[in-house]
């Protein structure tokens, strides 16, 4: 499954998320939203998000060296960047994402 | 792009990196993860699945930890209590709160070492074993437990059970199991097809047969081999619930001798109700039986001995009357045979009528001494010496083919008795032992010295253990039927022919020996003898001379005043002619208070007061000692028909008191009067 932010524009992609999730899990409903809610405030580059769903290709996680669901992976620019869990804490993953002033 | 700045963007990148890392790390804390690939390849588990099964198996867990009946407790390395379930509470007797924190040394009984060091069980890793309790309300328990170290580092588990009831009942039950076991009655337990299955030792003791021999049995094994028995009658019906009170049948032992036993049979229940089993009591009835007729004799005993008694009234009371009377008979008569003298044509008809009364005098004193109520007067003797001076006259009695033995032994004891009524004892039995053998035989007469222990004496009426002094007398005679034996010393029981004896033989022995605080036994096996054995109390006393027969004085009368005292006229009125006859001055009272006023009267002296024992208002006794206070000097002769306990106690005559037996004859009263009179040992009114 793909999906793409609402605010995604097609053309090269400045930043390249995919999102790891494992069904209808709790813990990864929770963690779309809440990345979902990271995007809508996001104002930055152009950032596109792939939402994988890692019971219905399992190889695609593994390929991906993704252990644990959920997990948002940067994976452009490098390097890559990763958050586990509920993705509830957004500070931190616009942080870690590169996708808030604090950016460095 | 300087050094600097790219060591600054490597740090920063660093940074993040443990960011990352970190957050990874919480994320997992937190639970915030849904799955976990696997590196085999396979489809990924479900976290959250695996968590909710976590959660489950927690709940189950917990579940189990709180309704646990056992107490599961965990603690930290210093042992403290981290955790504890609601059966750790009920048991340790705390709140939860009040509880968790403390250790188990905290729980202690005094003196009791606990199973081990707590370092000891950790380095261990697990224990088991039981140990006691002390709560803090004082409370003691008896634990079970188990013990696992580090079951998760750093916490340890203990489950414990208070096994407290458990072991009283266990040792309710190891009691009531020593009770059946060590019961002296057979305690049985059958299948219902009849297999013994249990088997105590009082089973062992009444049957023979021991448990390892019994057990696996059939029942049958016990039972008498004519099959007389009711067991399978009775089997079935237990069987079918019933209990049998009680029931008394033959049963047969290992040896096959037949026992009485008393049984009792009971069903056995399982938990549904179910008959399974059946549980005898069995108890020998022998020594029962032997109770029964311990019992039935000593009742028996006990009758002959009120038999006695009464019998002993009755003669008291008419003995006093039927001397006094025989008195007057024996002296008119005698009287009247100085007067006409042996050529007068009545001298043998007036002897007749002395002979008659003499025999009635006989009878009347057998009857006192078989009622032990007549006088005696003893003294210290040495039965042999006793018997040694009777023996020409038994050699008399008994016809030549008759051979007679005497056995005696030389450091003989001493008894304390009326040698005259030993005597007449003596000669009854010789009596009786010459009449069982009218075809001859022998009889052997034995004096020895003998113990009665505190058996013999439980088991013989009135008889008190102690030394005794024994005089046997054996003969080889028809010996007594067994029926007959409780018989022979009841009054007129005879098995002579009518005339030839009265029947007062055995019971003048048995009241004269029972008076002197003896025994008698008798031994005999028809056709072959009988022995008939009496025991006499030895005395530590040294024995008096037999002194010999004192010859009568020459002189009978007397010149001396005589207070004479009976209250029945006709026999005051011989006396009265008796000594008047024979030179007496005689002063008559009819009672006491006569007496008295005579005594103020007369003022002359007076030598001798004959007083009867036993008048109304005043005895002679009371009378003897007021006349004592006027005159001093006076002697007192007594008067009695039978004992009364003014002068004698038990029949015996208090020392230094003159005495002389009712019925009274003319020669003997005339003698013992000048015996009193001239005797200076015989002291004044003054008695002691």
């Amino acid at each position: 499954m793909t999906r793409r932010a609402p605010q995604a524009r097609p053309g090269g992609d400045a930043i390249q998320l995919r999102l790891y999730v494992a069904g209808d899990a709790p813990n990864s409903v929770a963690a779309i939203a809440n990345l979902e809610a990271v995007l809508a405030e996001h104002t930055g580059p152009r950032v596109s998000l792939e939402v994988i769903d890692v019971l219905k290709d399992p190889r695609r996680g593994l390929r991906d060296g993704v252990l644990v669901t959920p997990v948002v992976v940067r994976v452009a620019p490098v390097p890559q960047r990763r958050v586990i869990g509920t993705l509830v804490d957004r500070a931190f993953v616009r942080n870690v994402l590169g996708l808030g002033e604090a950016i460095r | 792009m300087s050094e600097l700045a790219a060591l600054q963007a490597e740090v920063a990148h660093l940074k993040i990196q443990l960011a990352e890392v970190t957050q990874t790390v919480d994320a997992f804390k937190m639970g915030q993860v849904d799955a976990v690939a696997q590196d085999a390849g396979v489809s990924p588990v479900l976290l959250q699945a695996a968590q909710d099964n976590l959660r489950q198996s927690e709940q189950l867990l917990r579940a189990i930890f709180d309704g646990a009946l056992d107490a599961i407790l965990l603690a930290d390395d210093s042992g403290r209590y981290t955790d504890a379930n609601p059966a750790a509470c009920v048991l340790f007797g705390l709140t939860r709160r009040e509880l968790l924190g403390r250790t188990l040394g905290e729980f202690a009984t005094p003196g009791y070492s606990p199973p081990a060091e707590w370092g000891t069980f950790i380095e261990r890793g697990h224990m088991r074993g039981s140990f006691p309790l002390l709560r803090l309300d004082g409370g003691r328990r008896d634990l079970e437990f188990t013990a696992v170290a580090n079951i998760l580092p750093g916490t340890h588990l203990s489950v414990l059970r208070d096994v407290t009831d458990r072991r009283r009942s266990e040792e309710l039950r190891n009691r009531l199991a020593t009770v059946v076991e060590w019961s002296l009655d057979a305690i049985i337990s059958k299948t219902l097809d009849g297999t013994i299955v249990a088997w105590n030792r009082g089973a062992e003791a009444l049957f023979g047969y021991s448990a390892d021999e019994a057990v696996g049995q059939p029942i049958s094994i016990l039972l008498p081999p004519d099959g007389t028995s009711d067991e399978t009658l009775i089997m079935e019906r237990v069987a079918r619930g019933e209990s049998l009170a009680y029931h008394e049948s033959p049963r047969r032992r290992k040896d096959g001798s037949i026992v009485d036993v008393g049984l009792v049979m009971s069903p056995i229940r399982d938990g549904s109700g179910q008959v399974v089993a059946v549980s005898t009591i069995a108890r020998d009835l022998t020594e029962r039986r032997q109770a029964e007729e311990a019992l039935r004799r000593s009742e028996e005993q006990f009758r002959h001995a009120q038999k006695v008694e009464a019998v002993g009234v009755l003669a008291g009371g008419v003995a006093h009357d039927f001397n006094n009377i025989l008195s007057i008979v024996l002296t008119y008569s005698s009287m009247l045979l100085d007067e006409l003298g042996p050529e007068h044509p009545l001298y043998d008809d007036v002897k007749q009528i002395a002979k008659a009364g003499e025999r009635a005098a006989e009878l009347t004193r057998q009857l006192l001494a078989f009622s032990r109520k007549q006088m005696l007067q003893p003294q210290v003797l040495n039965l042999g010496h006793v018997v040694a001076g009777m023996e020409k006259m038994v050699r008399r009695l008994v016809p030549e083919s008759v051979t007679l033995n005497f056995v005696t032994s030389t450091d003989l004891g001493r008894v304390f008795a009326d040698a005259g009524q030993l005597e007449q004892t003596i000669m009854n039995l010789i009596v009786n032992a010459r009449d069982a053998m009218p075809d001859g035989g022998t009889i052997t007469i034995e004096t020895v010295n003998a113990e009665l222990d505190g058996e013999y004496a439980a088991t013989h009426l009135g008889v008190t253990a102690g030394r005794y002094v024994m005089l046997a007398v054996t003969d080889t005679g028809v010996g007594i039927a067994p029926e007959l034996r409780d018989r022979i010393f009841e009054p007129f029981f005879t098995t002579k022919e009518k005339g030839k004896g009265t029947g007062l033989g055995l019971s003048t022995v048995f009241g004269i020996v029972k008076q002197s605080g003896g025994h008698i036994s008798v031994y005999s096996e028809p056709g072959t003898g009988t022995t008939f054995k009496i025991y006499l109390p030895r005395t530590d006393d040294a024995a008096e001379a037999i002194s010999p027969s004192k010859q009568p004085p020459p002189t009978t009368g007397g010149t001396e005043t005589v207070l004479l005292v009976e209250d029945d006229d006709q026999l005051r009125q011989v006396a009265h002619t008796i000594l008047h006859r024979h030179g007496y001055n005689v002063l008559e009272a009819a009672n006491g208070g006569e007496a008295l006023l005579r005594c103020e009267e007369f003022k002359a002296k007076i030598h001798l007061l004959v007083t009867d024992v036993i008048m109304p208002r005043m005895t002679g006794k009371q009378l003897a000692d007021r006349i004592a206070l006027l005159r001093p000097e006076m002697k007192v002769l007594f008067m009695s028909g039978y004992t009364d306990d003014s002068i004698v106690h038990h029949g015996i005559v208090d020392a230094g008191i003159a005495f002389i037996q009712k019925p009274l004859s003319k020669g003997a009263f005339l003698q013992k009067i000048r015996e009193v009179l001239d005797d200076a040992s015989v002291g004044g009114a003054v008695t002691p």
